[in-house]
């Protein structure tokens, strides 16, 4: 074989170095793109996962409460357990503070017991600065920085730090730091913490060590927890963040490896039309004796050498583009889970077999069929130019099974939370439709006569005759154009979602909300009094308050959030997807986001048991499902005058605010800071939004998050064009003896391109319609399957016509050009000698 | 049958070509008359040029001195498109490779002449088809004929459009003595029959047996 491919194959490539070229660049970039998109998202929850682990220490299990806390008195009970050898109460807040440049920097403050938390977390143990006294490790009014904290809040230097709280800002010496890594974090005395965040008596957590050899079940057992307490394992939370994340992270892999599977199709491209180019040699080998079985073989393995070069570069590529990535962008690349980590990159040796092996996969995937070609050419018929060149195997059977398939694993569920199936659904839609154009090509022009132009005849005799070989210049193109149709149809459906969602669920002129309390953490209370208060401000015709707090459904899962608020009409104030169901006598009315029906079973008509804040269980009625796009991990809307009678609590987190047409927004807000003053709430502490502004960011951040996809269709697109170059300026050298015939016939050079022009042209409108139709049908999997079973919330189907148009626009005329521009380079050889040429 | 061709009527007059490659003269000084009806068998050692005299005749490879004219027309004068449709309405090629679209019908292929010119004529070329022995293939593809078949079609496309001159290249080089006596036969018949004159190249002692008169291609001009 060897031999073979120094006296064959190497000479083809010294003679055309930029077809296998194109085709090595194609694999590189799909290899590239995808592994650097793996390696940036497992360097992130690399670093995430070891800044939890670092965080939480190395206790056999941690005792969790709700998202309020629980007793203290627990405590006292565990650390005195004869079973128990160490017992490390912890107060976990979100709190913000403000940066050099006064912008508000998310702050996560531990409240730790300094004598026992650095038994079982070393990292949070506090490393003294220099002056500060030995004490400082337990002065309430000491606070400790890690690196990213003192970096992004530009403590180094300083000797204060106030972070802000409901009862007005508090002030802290910064005693020195720890060496916690992840986001900006900060440990404190846990009587300062609970001292200056309201917590007294109150722990959110305690980290448990027993004596060895005991019985962690016997343990719990003897404690007999309160409602509301449990045990979890150390690493749950870093698990959790996988989990939620890992549906992103296909999906982004995903996506990235659109470019590969369109680098497949110019594979494909390149290989067949370089088997046609070749075929009287490989037609004289035949009659020198290379069996079919060989000829297939050489194909393959030229196939699987392109496939092993692009790899081995891609692999190179990608470790470089994320390490670029991670050292420009951080460890997010636009999905919000690991905002705030600083990744160093993590190469995987067994990720790059991988990934590698997909390229060189791609690469004999698309060299199959060429392959297949070249060990079935007649060699008689080869010889004197008139065999196939292309497999003209009909493919009639092969194209209808594989849209008929796309379309059965389209309607299965995800297999462990991934929707493979519908990827699985995707990948046989795009290639049963590509396989289908020769079968329908030959149905279209089956009652076409012949016409009598010269010109229309050579093109329509040859799409009649020859169909698997046009088919094989436009399948990149219709493969990366239905990719970046469904890619756009799939973003612009999601977006048009998102904007009539917000409109729904933003129907007042002002919001308010604490400032204080992080992502996902629990909300900081407003003054019970200041709806009322914020009802008699002029200007202010109408104020609903809202209370949003986080409950634990299930250990292994995110919390939920239960929002209760006042609900006069679910049907007219909820984006409710599907209808109401009727309410039982007695029962408490429940309004589950779609997560909750993905996640919980929680359909409407079903009882779903509530674990409350204050650690009672509440069983409610579901009534109704609505789209909720702020929590992909699920919540529930009470009224307020359920969740109050459940509860007795009247606290609220937010506040919305109608005006009157004409009230200024500036002079309600000053009165608003200036009345929760007067209920001994600091005013500064309030967030104030506008439904515009909250429009504008939300769209910022949609953009921002999908980017991405818009760089990968760019690429994508950016192969099938090259596809097309490459496949007609190969296609000319392949039909140069015709082109010659042609000059002796009496037709121009400006003629014969015009042909291969109008060819081209017609071939790539061709190619566009169905990767148009194709990607339509590809963004329904993507919106109705791929969208709900990954992060499950639905969307409307919007079809963009205005962008789609202008997409295959640029593809048609992009298209066109590449090919005549390909083709007039390549038929610059005098088209007279071409008939020379022996074979 | 149609009427004895005019003799006296000259389609072919090349005067002094020259041609060269770089430095390399590839002839010079070449001379030859061809009149209506005129069968003219061109031979020479391999590398003379024969074949880059037919195409230096076709106005397909440019000459660096001299001149040619079909039927008083100077085709060096002609732009590109003049050559073209000159190639078009006066000439026919024959070549040793057949070449046939192997996309296109034989019925097709053979149209293909008076389709450039915008001159559909079934009956035309189902009546040279007739005339090469090839009647009732007309919708069978390049793929399934013999060598001598696929020759023939190449005749009959070369003459359905009653080009003046016939430009032959090795018409019998790809096939086995028989079948080139055979299809010599075909060819030789239908230039007479059309009254067309042939400039044909080859190396074959019995091709050339057929023509009117031989001229020997040397480096330095035209032998008769």
């Amino acid at each position: 074989m060897i031999a073979w491919l120094r006296q064959l194959s190497w000479p083809e490539l010294r003679h055309h170095p930029w077809r296998a070229g194109a085709a090595f660049i194609a694999v590189l970039l799909g290899v590239a793109l995808a592994f650097s998109v793996h390696l940036i998202n497992q360097s992130a929850l690399g670093e995430f996962s070891a800044a939890v682990r670092s965080i939480n220490g190395e206790p056999d299990f941690e005792l969790r409460g709700p998202a309020a806390g629980f007793d203290e008195a627990l405590y006292a009970r565990v650390a005195a357990h004869p079973r128990v050898a160490v017992a490390s109460p912890i107060v976990e807040i979100e709190t913000a503070v403000l940066d050099p440049q006064g912008r508000r920097i998310a702050l996560r403050v531990l409240g730790v017991d300094a004598l026992v938390a650095g038994t079982l977390a070393p990292a949070l143990l506090p490393r003294v600065a220099t002056g500060q006294g030995r004490y400082a490790v337990i002065d309430p009014a000491t606070i400790f920085l890690n690196p990213q904290a003192q970096q992004r809040l530009g403590a180094t230097g300083k000797t204060t730090l106030q972070t802000k709280t409901p009862r007005g800002p508090v002030d802290w010496r910064i005693g020195g730091g720890i060496t916690a890594p992840g986001p900006p974090l900060a440990v404190v005395d846990i009587a300062g913490a609970q001292a200056a965040f309201d917590r007294l008596g109150r722990l959110h957590r305690i980290d448990v060590r027993l004596v060895r050899g005991a019985d962690r079940a016997a343990v719990l057992r003897e404690l007999a927890l309160p409602a509301g307490v449990r045990a979890a394992d150390p690493d749950e939370a870093a698990q959790r963040v996988s989990n939620v994340s890992r549906a992103y992270r296909v999906n982004l892999t995903v996506l990235a490896l659109v470019a590969l599977f369109t680098g497949a199709f110019l594979v494909f491209s390149i290989l067949s039309l370089s088997v046609a180019q070749r075929q009287p040699q490989l037609a004289l080998l035949g009659v020198l004796g290379l069996s079919a079985r060989e000829r297939l073989r050489l194909v393959l393995v030229e196939a699987a050498l392109l496939g092993t070069v692009g790899s081995a570069a891609g692999l190179a590529v990608g470790t470089a583009l994320a390490a670029l990535a991670l050292r420009l962008l951080g460890g997010d690349l636009g999905g919000g889970y690991f905002a705030g980590v600083s990744p160093e990159l993590q190469f995987s040796p067994v990720a790059a077999l991988v990934y590698g092996a997909l390229g060189v996969a791609a690469a004999v995937v698309g060299g199959w069929l060429p392959a297949r070609a070249a060990g079935r050419i007649a060699p008689a018929q080869g010889l004197k130019g008139l065999a196939s060149t292309s497999d003209d195997t009909p493919m009639t059977a092969l194209g209808p099974a594989l849209l008929v398939t796309g379309v059965a694993l389209a309607l299965l569920p995800p297999i462990t939370d991934i929707p493979l199936a519908a990827y699985g659904s995707v990948a046989c839609l795009l290639l049963g439709g590509i396989a289908c154009v020769p079968g329908a090509i030959g149905l279209a022009l089956r009652g076409v006569r012949a016409p009598r132009h010269p010109l229309a005849l050579l093109a329509v005799e040859r799409a009649r005759r020859q169909r698997n070989t046009a088919t094989i210049a436009v399948a990149g193109v219709v493969a990366s154009l239905s990719l970046a149709v469904a890619l756009t149809v799939m973003v612009g459906s999601f977006r048009e979602s998102v904007l009539a969602w917000l409109d729904t669920v933003l129907p007042a002129d002002l919001y308010v909300r604490s400032g204080s309390g992080g992502p996902g953490s629990e909300p900081a209370t407003l003054p019970a009094e200041l709806a009322a208060r914020a009802a008699a401000i002029d200007g202010v015709t109408r104020v609903e308050s809202q209370r949003v707090t986080q409950l634990q459904l299930d250990p292994t899962k995110p919390t939920v959030a239960l929002i209760a608020r006042t609900l006069d009409d679910p049907a007219a104030r909820l984006p409710l997807v599907g209808t109401l169901a009727t309410l039982p006598p007695g029962r408490t009315a429940a309004y589950v986001s779609e997560a909750m029906v993905d996640l919980y079973d929680a359909r409407p008509g079903t009882d779903l048991v509530l674990p409350l804040p204050d650690g009672t269980r509440a069983p409610v009625h579901v009534r109704g499902v609505w789209r909720d796009y702020a929590r992909q991990h699920g919540a529930v809307v009470l009224t307020s005058a359920d969740y109050q009678r459940l509860t007795g609590d009247l606290r609220s987190t937010d506040i919305a605010l109608w005006l009157r047409a004409g009230t200024e927004v500036d002079a309600v807000r000053t009165a608003l800071r200036r009345t929760a003053g007067e209920l001994g709430f600091d005013g500064a502490l309030l967030e104030f939004a506008e439904p515009g502004a909250i429009r504008t960011a939300s769209l910022r951040i949609f953009d921002r998050s999908f980017a991405v996809t818009y760089w990968l269709q760019a690429v994508a697109i950016g192969i099938g064009l090259f596809g097309i170059g490459a496949s007609f300026s190969a296609q000319v050298l392949a039909r140069r003896k015709e082109f010659g015939l042609l000059a002796h016939l009496g037709f121009t050079r400006r003629q014969v391109l015009g042909i291969v022009g109008a060819e081209c042209a017609v071939w790539t409108a061709a190619g566009a319609l169905l990767g148009l139709l194709l990607g339509l049908a590809v963004s329904v999997v993507l919106v109705k399957v791929v969208n709900p079973q990954s992060f499950h919330w639905t969307m409307d189907l919007s079809v963009p016509w205005g962008r789609l148009a202008l997409l295959c626009a640029a593809v048609l005329i992009a298209g066109t050009a590449t090919g005549w521009l390909a083709a007039r380079g390549a038929a610059s050889r005098q088209l007279a000698l071409a008939v020379k040429e022996d074979w | 049958m149609n009427a004895p061709p005019d003799r006296s009527t000259r389609v072919l007059a090349v005067r002094g070509l020259t041609k060269r490659y770089g430095d390399a003269v590839v002839f010079s000084h070449v001379d030859l008359d061809v009149a209506r009806g005129e069968f003219v068998a061109v031979v020479g050692e391999s590398g003379v040029g024969k074949s880059t005299l037919l195409n230096c005749i076709a106005a397909l490879d440019s000459i660096d001195a001299g001149s040619v004219r079909i039927l008083d027309v100077d085709v060096t004068s002609l732009d590109e498109a003049a050559q073209a449709r000159l190639r078009r309405e006066r000439l026919g090629f024959v070549f040793q490779a057949f070449h046939v679209l192997p996309h296109l019908t034989v019925a097709d292929n053979v149209a293909l002449p008076l389709l450039l010119q915008r001159r559909p004529d079934a009956a035309r070329t189902r009546e040279v088809l007739a005339a090469v022995g090839l009647d009732g293939f007309d919708e069978r593809l390049p793929q399934t004929l013999s060598g001598g078949q696929l020759q023939r079609v190449a005749i009959a496309r070369a003459l359905v459009h009653r080009p003046p001159l016939i430009l032959a290249d090795e018409p019998t080089g790809n096939l086995d003595p028989r079948t080139a006596e055979r299809v010599l036969a075909v060819l030789h018949e239908q230039i007479r029959r059309e009254g067309a004159a042939c400039v044909l190249v080859t190396h074959s002692a019995a091709a050339a047996a057929r023509a009117d008169r031989v001229v020997t291609l040397t480096a330095s001009g035209i032998r008769s």
